[in-house]
């Protein structure tokens, strides 16, 4: 009962990061038909960044992080810019490709620059943990779980209660009325794949105290955005989050009562388990159609 | 027209580099992961073979020859770590070759040396399989975990343990220790509970430690290299884990597994074979002293010695070898490993015969030693 | 005539490539690199069936090869396994050539499968599941330890043993030997490819790449014509993993690494999606590049230029090498050779 319950506490934390990695990913495909292979080369730049931040500036961890956040965002809108908005109009595959493409050079580059040895991110909290009843909680991972969802509830903040929001929505639904209304298009995808890189760019900020930060770290996170996505619905944000904590729970508990060598697994099970039955994810609008 | 040139250019190049093999050098080549999940380790080792390599030249080469080090990739892959080999033989004619840092890529290599009759020397890997399969031109200086788990036998009434659980990679170097303490633990009657496991490339453990919090073992020995290692002990202090910790595998690097994980690691125990934190206490304290002077003045970590030493050492016992055959060439090589004795930065290195008969492996046996982490510093247990 | 003209090239081709290990003499380096990018060039011919010619941008193709790698060492290698309730499947080594044919089985069933799965869904979400899948059968690989392995890696796989009734048999250690397996295995796909596209359902599996609905509304079969392509596709697959497995004679749960896709993926679309001769250029560059760059820099900075160089191809020659040198040849029977060119014209 005690290892249930930690089990639970693990994944309560472990889904809010899952969440935060996921609606970045459904954020771009939902508004811009694009599935970002960068996402995992992002989410590595974002943890660098913070370790750059507090290792070389000397920041501590709570001034790194919009550090890591701001750096994600202009590397996104860069990627978009010079990348994406020529190929507007091409179809998915080749945009797919060429995400592929950067997300090779990117992730290549970290490991050129930075080396093949992990980092540590020094933390500013207390090593002892929060004793909930039998189950315990780092700090650490507390303050992440906040982060995390508070940087969620801005990113809906963000779409539903403002007027860049408005045209975002507005382009999702018909990219083509949306600029005949006036709405700038071309300016709402830069925004567009800003932010989503930079909700990737702040979960490895966020992670990378947690974890060590390493070259290679990006590549089973991206696959598990993927998982997570396909979980909600490509393009669904709400079911991006939910699908988040799903996978964590599902990790968890197969990690603990199946076997720890197929924990990786339990997320494309998931996936191949929900295409067979709803196709277009657990919380997929109607009208979305892959 | 890009295509047409980029395909000339690449016989061209692929022909220019495959007619090396200068007269005037005497080549080892050094397979070795230098990207991929070990590239830090990997990357120590070569640079501890740099630091040997440089030493002998400066002495006046081998041979009258200068000795050179054809260093690869081998990506942490042990597909990769066979085509390495393939190459270091036939396109770079190395008639001797160190690797390759993990057991599966080791064991991936050495249906190579079979093929080609090539001798390797084993500087990391510790799965027993390496020395036991009847492979004649293996030649280890590192403790396979039997060897190691032997040399821990002694101590561990010493530590009161009660019942051990297992937390270690899944591949050959891990499940290979697990089995061996496994055993030796037994035979001294000590409980062997859980055994988990965790792919090399995973960050989240906290599923597996919960479940060994739950359990009701009094130690857990674990088996990976440092970077996870680093996050095992962050996540445990996280989850309020506080049981006896020994870690094997000799891939520890202590000194950053204190600057990483910090107070986590307070109270972790470890099996090394290289005492460079009391450097009076190892077989050859002058030479243990140089060898760390000059890594610092190379301006590498200090933390990295733990796994350079093995490359220093496994050059200078090449470079023996090579002396004691008079001549660069594979089969004498093999043979003269044979006759190899001197003292290694971890105790006498000279090759005891071991797997079957007619075509035994050669396993050196290092020293072992018990450190503690204490205050952030490393020091000896009192037992 | 016209026909005999469009024959020339690949002929030239294979005579070219026939030819070069005399012209190498006894370089085993390169032929080993000529060795392993034939086997991924055959594996780029069966994606670029589906990528090319279907349309379907699949990222797990790995699994096929995967699978077949793994069929075939454990059928040539044997093994011994627990199932659980109490049952045992034991089986005793075969020879490697009934390995090669089973991996080709397996891996064409195992298409059929995903096939029928992942066709419910198109774009992104097609593309999502086969990676999906492809990781699920690498984890699978890398923990069922007691049959694979696991990341110790199948080793001491045999070489294939070839027989003839009456003229005895040969086991090909050598690599020349197996480069002209390679070759010959090559060759005869590019017939199957050739074939399969050349005939009505060639034109159905454009006509379904082109515009789906229109191609439906005619009377086109989409889902029976995506299985069979995806079936072939696998089966090649399947024939390209088991020459690497007794080729290398070592294989570890990485062959199922995604980056391996990328590669395959590259080399169609560098040399010319929905074209036969664009998986082999692309192929042959892309198999070397590596060897060329290695002397020249470091592993990381191969990655970028690789990386690099996928961008700038779909940037400047979206089609590929082939048909952009096709263009630049003879731009005016461009429509004369629906075999070649597959839909010059994007949709939407």
């Amino acid at each position: 009962m005690d290892q249930l319950i930690q089990h639970l506490v693990n994944t309560l934390i472990l889904g809010g990061t899952y969440a935060l990695l996921g609606i970045g990913l459904t954020l771009i495909f939902g508004i811009m038909n694009v599935v970002n292979f960068t996402h995992g080369a992002l989410y590595t730049v974002g943890a660098y960044l913070t370790y750059l931040a507090v290792a070389a500036l000397g920041l501590d961890l709570f001034l790194a992080l919009p550090v890591a956040i701001l750096g994600g965002l202009l590397l996104g809108a860069l990627i978009e810019i010079v990348l994406l908005r020529p190929l507007r109009g091409q179809d998915i595959d080749t945009t797919m490709l060429v995400m592929i493409g950067a997300g090779i050079v990117l992730q290549s580059g970290t490991l050129w620059i930075f080396g093949g040895v992990a980092k540590a991110v020094p933390s500013p909290f207390p090593e002892a943990p929060l004793q909930i009843g039998p189950a315990s909680v780092s700090w650490l991972r507390l303050f992440v779980l906040g982060a995390a969802l508070l940087l969620i509830g801005l990113t809906y903040a963000l779409i539903n209660r403002t007027k860049l929001g408005l045209a975002m929505r507005a382009t999702f639904q018909d990219a083509d009325t949306a600029a005949l209304m006036g709405v700038n298009v071309r300016v709402i995808y830069t925004a567009t794949f800003a932010m989503g890189s930079a909700l990737a760019a702040a979960a490895g900020a966020l992670l990378g105290p947690v974890y060590v930060v390493h070259p290679q770290m990006g590549g089973p996170a991206e696959l598990k955005a993927f998982a997570i996505v396909i979980l909600g619905g490509l393009g669904n944000v709400t079911g991006a989050a939910i699908g988040g904590f799903i996978l964590a729970l599902a990790e968890e508990l197969g990690a603990g009562y199946i076997s720890s060598g197929y924990r990786d697994a339990m997320g494309f099970l998931i996936i191949i388990a929900v295409l067979l039955y709803r196709p277009t994810g657990l919380f997929a609008k109607a009208e979305r159609v892959g | 027209m890009p295509g047409r040139f980029t395909l000339t250019t690449a016989i061209l190049l692929a022909l220019a580099a495959a007619t090396g093999a200068r007269a005037d050098t005497v080549r080892i080549g050094v397979n070795e992961p230098l990207t991929g999940a070990f590239a830090a380790s990997g990357t120590y080792v070569v640079n501890g073979a740099k630091i040997a390599a440089d030493e002998i030249n400066a002495r006046g080469g081998l041979l009258g020859k200068t000795l050179e080090l054809v260093i690869e990739d081998n990506k942490s892959n042990p597909t990769e770590a066979a085509a390495v080999a393939e190459k270091l033989i036939t396109s770079d004619k190395t008639p001797v070759m160190m690797g390759a840092w993990g057991s599966s890529l080791t064991l991936a290599v050495m249906p190579k040396l079979m093929d080609y009759e090539v001798p390797m020397l084993v500087e990391t890997s510790s799965s027993g399989k390496i020395t036991t399969s009847g492979n004649p031109y293996v030649f280890r200086i590192s403790p396979p975990s039997a060897l190691e788990a032997e040399t821990f036998a002694p101590m561990v009434s010493k530590l009161g343990m009660k019942k051990v659980d297992f937390l270690v990679l899944n591949n050959d170097f891990g499940r290979g220790a697990a089995t061996d303490f496994g055993k030796m633990l037994k035979e001294k009657g000590v409980q062997v509970g859980l055994t988990e496991t965790m792919d090399q490339g995973a960050q989240d453990m906290s599923a597996q430690l919960a479940k060994l919090k739950g359990s009701d073992s009094d130690t857990i020995m674990i088996t990976s290299a440092v970077d996870q290692l680093v996050l095992l002990f962050k996540q445990m202090a996280a989850l309020g884990l506080k049981k006896r910790v020994i870690t094997t595998g000799g891939s520890q690097n202590p000194d950053q597994i204190i600057a990483q994980a910090g107070s986590a690691a307070e109270g972790t125990m470890h099996l090394t074979t290289f005492l460079p934190w009391l450097p009076e206490k190892t077989p050859d304290p002058k030479a243990t002293e140089t060898f760390i002077a000059e890594w610092k003045k190379r301006g590498f970590q200090f933390a990295g010695v733990t796994e350079s030493f093995r490359g220093y050492d496994g050059i200078r016992a090449i470079a023996h070898a090579i002396e004691k055959a008079g001549k660069a060439e594979p089969a004498a090589i093999a043979k003269a490993f044979w006759s190899v004795d001197f003292t290694g930065l971890n105790g006498p290195i000279r090759f005891a015969k071991s797997g079957p008969a007619g075509k035994e492996s050669g396993q050196s046996k290092p020293d072992v030693y018990l450190i503690e982490i204490k205050d952030g510093r490393v020091v000896l247990p009192t037992l | 005539m016209s026909r005999l003209l469009h024959a020339l090239p690949p002929l030239a081709l294979l005579a070219a490539l026939a030819a070069l290990p005399l012209a190498l003499g006894s370089n085993p380096y390169l032929l080993n690199a000529l060795i392993v990018t034939g086997i991924l060039t055959i594996g780029a011919m069966s994606l670029n069936l589906l990528l090319g010619y279907t349309g379907q941008l699949s990222l797990g193709h790995i699994a096929f090869f995967g699978i077949g790698a793994y069929v075939s060492a454990l059928t040539s290698l044997g093994f011994d396994v627990e199932l659980g309730f109490g049952l045992r499947a034991v089986h005793e080594p075969w020879p490697a050539a009934v390995g090669f044919v089973l991996a080709v089985v397996a891996a064409g069933a195992c298409g059929y499968l995903i096939g029928r799965l992942s066709f419910r869904v198109r774009g992104a979400y097609f593309v999502l599941v086969t990676i999906s899948f492809a990781e699920v059968v690498r984890l699978v690989a890398l923990n069922w330890v007691e049959l694979t392995q696991g990341p110790l890696a199948l080793t001491n796989i045999p070489a294939i043993t070839l027989g003839l009734p009456g003229l005895g048999t040969w086991t090909l250690r050598t690599k020349l030997q197996n480069y002209y397996l390679v070759l010959a295995v090559g060759t005869l796909c590019w017939f199957v490819v050739a074939r399969l596209v050349g005939a009505r359902f060639g034109r159905a599996m454009r006509g379904l790449k082109e515009n789906e609905s229109l191609a439906l509304s005619v009377g086109i079969n989409a889902t029976r014509t995506l299985t069979v392509a995806a079936v072939v596709s696998a089966a090649m697959a399947g024939a390209a993993g088991s020459l690497y497995a007794h080729y290398l004679r070592i294989i570890d749960p990485e062959v199922f690494a995604f980056t391996t896709t990328v590669g395959m993926v590259i080399m169609v679309v560098a040399g010319g999606k929905g074209t036969l001769m664009g998986p082999v250029v692309g192929g042959l560059i892309f198999g070397l590049l590596p060897v060329a760059l290695r002397p020249v820099m470091a592993p990381e900075a191969q990655w970028i230029v690789y990386g690099l160089v996928l961008i700038v191809i779909l940037f400047v020659m979206p089609r590929g090498i082939v048909p952009g040198l096709a263009g630049l040849v003879r731009r005016r029977p461009a429509r004369a050779v629906p075999v070649l060119e597959a839909s010059p014209e994007a949709p939407r």
